[in-house]
């Protein structure tokens, strides 16, 4: 993500379009531009053959949940490692069969359906985003428009420094501090308000709110998009043509009414910005996996505990003992990539992509 | 430079010769991690009283373990839960399992206004672990608690997420005591729970009671002792409450001992007896019965040398770590099954 940011970062209107400078390696003192030349194209063959191997790895080790699942993967609930007792087993004559003085029964083979790990993906990162964004706009607007020379350095370091504390230093202050809170103070309140509303009823979580559920994620998760969004989103609106500000303003404009305009004129890179933090709050690990409860449900309240894709992975694959439910989590894992690899190719679309075209354009 | 160079290189040719000299014995396990603790005590203690043997126990998980003496790229294994029919098939050679010590599963919970200790059967588990029983002043519950007040706080049950010997005991404890959570739940290292919170690892779930009124969570013994949480005090088979201590898990593993003839391997849990603690298991240490895998005789030797000690002196140290100690007529059991371990076909007690 940091380098996807970093790249972004760097990307400004005034980008050339081609590299500076050919490599012809024809002079005489060439040998070294030669070589040079070679172990720069091989570091990006090697990186884009790791891309490449990795997913082909994991879709060649989820061959077994996908033979064995197949679309059912994508829409089951039930995940269950462990075989249930059904039927007794009976031979070709209908009788029963004993085994040490027991009878044998036919078990329910394990089962397997990704539905709600998707699920808990989605919501958690949608939560994320309805806390993360106003702030992280607002953030980036002060940023640009408010805030003068002196401030902005230290204020644009503090909040991008919120992106390099690892993950899991926000789980353990999730764990500690958040979830404890949210247990105490804002969770029964708000459970109380859900219960009494009519119209909010299905929001209601039955039994004791714990501080460790979606809701508690989606809030962490949100914590940890905000410098990503707030940075990408600065750049955008600071990439904003100065005449086109000063014309709303000329016109007559408030200061709320010129802001409005500069975020509809880069709607497209803020949506690019969103869409980054998105992907980082979908492929979020053990910060979520700490605060989220960790039960592969669907429920309706935000109260309730759930569960993520990567935290699913971090859970269960260490001690996963069947090659079907080893198989059934690395498709788990296929299936985040490919989610992750979508948002990140939408966002740099709308970030750089339109970007470049509508500086072109100027 | 270059004599540098050299003098160096004959200083690391003569400590490698060194190392040779001592003709030292390496005997490499993996596997569960409920007795890696005590596995890491007795190899330290073991070495002192035997420089020459190195053994090295990485605690990667029973299903490691399994996998690891199936594919015979380690000379044992450990793991809480014995060995499937599968995977018995799929080793091949005849396997041997060696109880090492027992341990057990508690019910700890978090109520901070109840007074006195709970008390709780296995029916009544059951029902709260597959959601039936919501409530902590549900009268199923105050019916085993006469003459204490429950609050009316809502159950939350903690378990845990990843694949453990602590669940495999837990459930097929629990499906002893319900058929209904045995059909709809199940037994297994990792099962679907219908209700609660998924915790990583004991401290996963510790965590959790810890920080959630109103929590119920499975744990083994050791962490509810050393992160001094209440845990429930069980009714067994025979209708006695028992607190889990390593003497009562002890008690459960002697009451087994009856049903050792075929195989070491036998479930200790929902034992009968004035003092049997229900939910207890044996764990084992993993070898095949002919241990010509090892290529070595030595090693071989020292391999059934150290079980043999770890099961008897080694014993001495079980309980300080909250272990339950293999009881005298367990102990008799296990020296005799490792003296019909074979180095390819003639016994290796015998060998020299």
């Amino acid at each position: 993500m940091t380098t996807a940011h970093s790249n972004l970062a760097l990307t400004g209107p005034s980008q050339p379009d081609g590299p500076a400078f050919a490599l012809t390696g024809t002079r005489a003192s060439g040998h070294g531009d030669a070589i040079l030349a070679w172990v720069t194209r091989g570091s990006a063959i090697v990186v884009i053959l790791m891309l490449v191997s990795l997913v082909s790895v994991l879709a060649y080790a989820s061959v077994p949940a996908i033979r064995t699942f197949g679309v059912g993967f994508l829409t089951s609930h039930d995940w269950r490692p462990n075989e249930l007792p059904g039927e007794p087993k009976r031979d070709a004559t209908g009788n029963l069969i004993f085994e040490d003085g027991e009878v044998v029964l036919e078990m329910i083979p394990a089962s397997f359906g990704a539905l709600p790990v998707i699920y808990g993906t989605t919501v958690s990162s949608v939560l994320a985003l309805l806390f993360a964004v106003p702030l992280s706009l607002g953030a980036a607007l002060f940023l640009t428009r408010i805030a003068r020379g002196w401030i902005v350095a230290p204020v644009s370091f503090l909040i991008e420094f919120l992106a390099a504390i690892p993950s899991i230093a926000y789980g353990i202050w999730g764990l500690f501090v958040l979830a404890p809170f949210l247990q105490r103070y804002v969770e029964p309140a708000l459970n109380k308000f859900f219960a009494i509303t009519p119209g909010l009823r299905w929001l209601a979580f039955p039994s004791t709110p714990t501080g460790r559920d979606m809701f508690a994620g989606g809030l962490i998760l949100g914590v940890m998009v905000v410098p990503i969004i707030t940075a990408v989103a600065r750049d955008v609106l600071r990439a904003v043509p100065r005449n086109q500000v000063e014309g709303t303003v000329a016109l007559g404009a408030t200061w709320w009414q010129s802001s409005k305009e500069m975020l509809k004129y880069s709607r497209s890179g803020l949506f690019g910005a969103i869409m980054l933090g998105l992907a980082r709050a979908a492929g979020e690990t053990m910060a979520v996996t700490m605060v989220i409860g960790n039960n592969n449900q669907i429920a309706a309240s935000p109260f309730a505990p759930a569960q993520t894709m990567s935290s699913l992975l971090a859970n269960e694959f260490a001690e996963a003992s069947t090659e079907i439910h080893r198989s059934a989590l690395i498709e788990v894992a296929l299936i985040l990539l490919l989610m992750s690899l979508a948002f990140n190719v939408v966002a740099r679309y709308l970030v750089v992509g339109k970007g470049s075209r509508s500086a072109a354009a100027h | 430079m270059i004599s540098l160079l050299k003098k160096t290189a004959a200083v690391a040719v003569l400590a490698l010769s060194g190392t040779v000299a001592m003709a030292e014995t390496k005997l490499t396990g993996a596997g569960a991690t409920f007795p890696n603790p005590i596995y890491q005590k007795w190899v330290a203690e073991y070495q002192k009283s035997h420089p020459d043997v190195k053994i090295d126990y990485q605690s990667i998980g029973s299903g490691g373990g399994i996998k690891g003496i199936t594919e015979k790229t380690i000379d044992f294994a450990g793991s809480d839960a014995p060995m499937s029919k599968k995977e018995l098939a799929a080793a091949g050679g005849e396997i041997v399992h060696i109880p090492t010590v027992a341990g057990a599963v508690v019910a700890a919970y978090n109520l901070p206004d109840f007074k006195g200790e709970l008390k709780l059967d296995g029916p009544t588990l059951a029902e709260i672990f597959h959601g039936k029983i919501t409530k902590w002043n549900d009268p199923k519950i105050a019916a085993l608690n006469e003459g204490t007040s429950l609050p009316a706080v809502g159950i939350t049950p903690a378990w845990r997420t990843d694949g453990s010997g602590t669940t495999f005991v837990f459930t097929n404890y629990l499906a002893t005591q319900s058929n209904e959570f045995k059909n709809a739940v199940g037994m297994g290292k990792q099962v679907k729970w219908p209700t609660g919170q998924g915790g990583k690892g004991n401290e996963g779930v510790t965590a959790i009671v810890q920080g959630t009124p109103g929590a119920i969570g499975y744990v083994e013994l050791n962490y509810a002792t050393q992160n001094q949480i209440a845990f429930a005090t069980m009714k067994n088979k025979d209708g006695k409450f028992v607190k889990c201590s390593p003497d009562s898990v002890a008690a459960a593993g002697a009451g087994a001992v009856g049903k050792m003839d075929k195989s070491l391997a036998v479930d200790i849990w929902n034992q009968g007896g004035d003092e049997s603690y229900p939910i207890a298991a044996f764990t084992y240490i993993i070898v095949y019965k002919d241990l010509g895998y090892l290529k070595d005789q030595g090693k071989a030797k020292a391999l059934v040398d150290f079980l043999k000690w770890a099961t008897t002196e080694g014993q001495s140290t079980a309980k300080e770590m909250d272990y339950a100690p293999l009881a005298a007529p367990v102990q008799k059991k296990v020296a005799d099954a490792l003296a019909t371990l074979t180095w390819s076909g003639s016994p290796v007690a015998a060998a020299k």
